[in-house]
């Protein structure tokens, strides 16, 4: 038996991968086993579905325009629902199998017989900063996959690894999620109950290990980030405002239409990544204007200061 | 036709998403290209898919809806769900789900003529008022599901028989859990991880473009015609004139940006004879042609030209270059200032010059695409030089502006 060549279009958009399949092969799920009722069928549809969703699907139910339920909640469906993974999801794993970060993970994507939705050769990410993690490295990968394990068993973890002043310091703490960026390329490890702090440059770490020991929370802060905000006016020139919106677009922000050609934007920041966001700031040059508050504006206008000082 | 939560096409959400989410500073009426209804409809439903991540302001012109995620925190992309929103027939659900339970394992093995017997048997007959669907139309289902690879084909004598697809199982959940977030097209990982139950997510983003999914389909079509090597036509909307052009080009490569959040398709336009950049959310539709034969000259061309370019600009007539230099002081303590500059360049060099200062150097297709880049040094930029002087005086009025702006004066 062979496959039949894919044609790309509406393949992504398609109804096999909508919420509403999802929610009804879960309902299905239970009708085999017993009968459901409206109670059990709105407690899926809120878990699965969108919050309008049990509007629709209630009633297709009852009216049986999808002859998959009876009016008693039993359904003539035998087997609990098993969708296979279909062409498109196999591709698009065979191109994660190509990706090198996939040495990460201990897993095997075995589909010889695909062929890839994209190969490297495909696509390019080309201003991603040069220095990112050593994904080729074989304790950099030791390192990763024990600190997979601990997250997942939430064990606390020994680590030895280089400060920022190249110093060696050892944190024991509970992991408690790895958080990556795509520009910087790399991982960090966030983690609590450490008086020696709550990130961990995975690119830093000499050495990990499951904590064997009786861990004792040395500090009751976790990590939370401390939310600062920065306001700018823009005037839309030279295409800023679509550049400016897209670039912070990642962010927690608020716009608004001053007049016609003026824009308003408050962005939400952590406190920790101040000099980026005053860095992205003055890249957009005179585009911009930094209003409130006015620490913010005083950092700009420093460095405004320290560069008037060079003769261009 | 009434509201439904579920739409048939994604052109319309894509632009409304993309609104809502990168600018959110519109009223209902400034809504202009399309209807009051329209605009009530699509605000709907995002409310309903992601309520979580809506908000609005009250301003003299009335609410200003917008979508508003600090990507840090979510830990998946809110913006996936739309592509879960297809709307469907009545027919299309319940045959899925009853084909899918008759060829409920690969080692069954059915004709169409079996399958519909079985439909109408053991199925429907259940239901006061049976629906009757004919062979030809549960044929069609069945082929559909063989084009995704959901059912596999074989014949004994002159009878087609399906089956379902051998059992392929893929659950290694961190695996989806950052893939589905940083690869391209990485919606279809959140398909897959829908089909296993909820687990932890042991990863967050930082620097995290999610609008990118909006052009999913499109990066797809684009991949596919890149691996058949075929010579493509675009229709794009057009900034400039507010209109949809079309352009006949062999799509090369894609180039993804993480620091402005957009995608280009690079191309070569046979009619131009040159390579140039296209935005993947100015695209509206691709029609693919014959086979570019030259694919993959083009493509080491493109590979070639990647040592002069900083973004998506490519050579201009006659492949000139330009070029840039410019010196940053910084003091003992701020080596990070030197190394900034070493892992951030995408091209060019950078020499040690003492202690305190480095010079950066690159030949560049266009050195206006660095003007961003260089800004980030301001307070340290002893020295600047670029060939093309037009850019060079931009950069400097540009930095008198600030001065003035900020009311700077030594």
């Amino acid at each position: 038996m062979k496959y039949t060549e894919l044609n790309y279009k509406n393949m992504i958009f398609n109804e096999i991968y909508s919420t509403y399949f999802n929610a009804v092969s879960h309902i299905l799920a239970e009708a085999v086993k017993n009968p459901v009722d409206k109670g059990k069928i709105r407690e899926i549809v809120a878990k699965y579905a969108f919050s309008e969703s049990i509007i629709n699907i209630e009633d297709a139910f009852r009216t049986q325009k999808w002859q998959l339920l009876m009016s008693n909640g039993s359904t003539p469906v035998k087997n609990i629902p098993d969708i296979p993974v279909d062409l498109l999801e196999k591709r698009w794993l065979k191109a994660v199998s190509l990706d090198p970060r996939i040495k990460l993970f201990n897993c095997d994507i075995q589909l010889d017989e695909v062929e890839p939705l994209f190969t490297p050769d495909d696509y390019y990410v080309f201003d991603k900063y040069s220095d990112g993690d050593p994904y080729d490295d074989g304790e950099y990968i030791k390192n990763f996959q024990i600190i997979l394990k601990a997250l997942e068993r939430s064990e606390p973890l020994d680590i030895h690894m280089l400060n920022k002043k190249s110093n060696d310091i050892e944190i024991i703490a509970i992991p408690e999620y790895l958080e990556y960026s795509e520009k910087d390329d790399k991982f960090r490890l966030i983690v609590t109950g450490s008086r020696n702090g709550s990130v961990v440059n995975l690119g830093r770490i000499r050495s990990c290990e499951i904590y064997q020991g009786e861990f004792k929370n040395k500090t009751s802060e976790n990590y939370q980030s401390k939310k600062f905000s920065v306001t700018l006016e823009l005037k839309d020139e030279r295409n800023s405002l679509e550049r400016v919106m897209l670039h912070f677009s990642h962010y927690e922000k608020y716009t608004e239409k001053i007049d016609d050609n003026n824009y308003r934007v408050k962005i939400y920041y952590d406190k920790n990544d101040e000099t980026e966001i005053i860095i992205r700031v003055l890249s957009f040059g005179p585009l911009i204007k930094v209003t409130k508050p006015r620490s913010f504006v005083n950092y700009i206008k420093k460095r405004l200061i320290s560069q008037k000082k060079y003769v261009l | 036709m009434s509201y439904n939560e579920l739409i048939k096409s994604f052109d319309k959400i894509r632009d409304y998403m993309r609104e809502f989410y990168v600018y959110g500073f519109k009223s209902r009426e400034q809504y202009n290209k399309k209807s009051l209804r329209s605009y009530d409809d699509e605000r709907r439903r995002l409310e309903s898919w992601i309520g979580e991540y809506m908000g609005y302001h009250k301003t003299t012109e009335g609410k200003t809806f917008f979508i508003s995620v600090d990507s840090r925190i979510s830990r998946h992309n809110p913006l996936y769900k739309a592509w879960k929103a297809k709307s469907f027939t009545d027919g299309d659900i319940t045959l899925f789900f009853i084909i899918f339970d008759i060829l409920h394992s690969p080692d069954i093995t059915m004709s169409n003529i079996e399958i519909v017997e079985k439909i109408d048997m053991e199925y429907l007959s259940f239901f006061d008022n049976p629906k009757v669907f004919d062979g030809s139309t549960i044929r069609k289902k069945l082929n559909e599901y063989v084009k995704n690879g959901l059912l596999v084909t074989g014949k004994i004598g002159k009878t087609l028989y399906y089956g379902k697809s051998p059992d392929y199982c893929f659950n290694n959940r961190d695996v989806l859990n950052y893939f589905s977030e940083v690869l391209p097209c990485g919606v279809i990982g959140s398909f897959l991880l829908d089909k296993y139950e909820n687990g932890k997510d042991n990863f967050a983003f930082k620097h995290h473009y999610i609008n990118s999914t909006l052009d999913s389909e499109i990066m797809c079509e684009l991949f596919s015609a890149m691996h058949e090597k075929k010579e493509i036509e675009i229709e794009k909307f057009s900034r400039k004139n507010e209109k949809s052009t079309s352009i006949r080009v062999v799509p090369l490569r894609i180039f993804i940006s993480v620091q402005s959040g957009r995608q280009y398709l690079m191309a070569y336009v046979r009619s131009k004879k040159r390579i140039t950049s296209i935005r993947l959310d100015y695209i509206l539709k691709i029609k693919s042609f014959a086979e570019a034969e030259d694919f993959d000259k083009l493509r080491d061309l493109l590979c070639g030209m990647r040592k002069y370019m900083w973004g998506v600009s490519t050579q201009g007539k006659g492949g000139r270059t330009e070029t840039v230099e410019f010196t940053i002081n910084f003091a003992d303590d701020e080596e990070y200032i030197y190394n900034r500059l070493v892992r951030e360049k995408r091209c060019g060099t950078v020499e040690r010059i003492d202690k305190n200062n480095a010079v950066f150097r690159a030949e560049v297709y266009d050195t206006n695409e660095m003007l961003t880049w260089i800004r980030t040094f301001i307070c340290r930029i002893t020295h600047i030089n670029f060939s093309n002087k037009d850019i060079e005086k931009t950069f400097i009025d540009d930095l008198n502006r600030m001065y003035e702006i900020y009311g700077v004066e030594l």
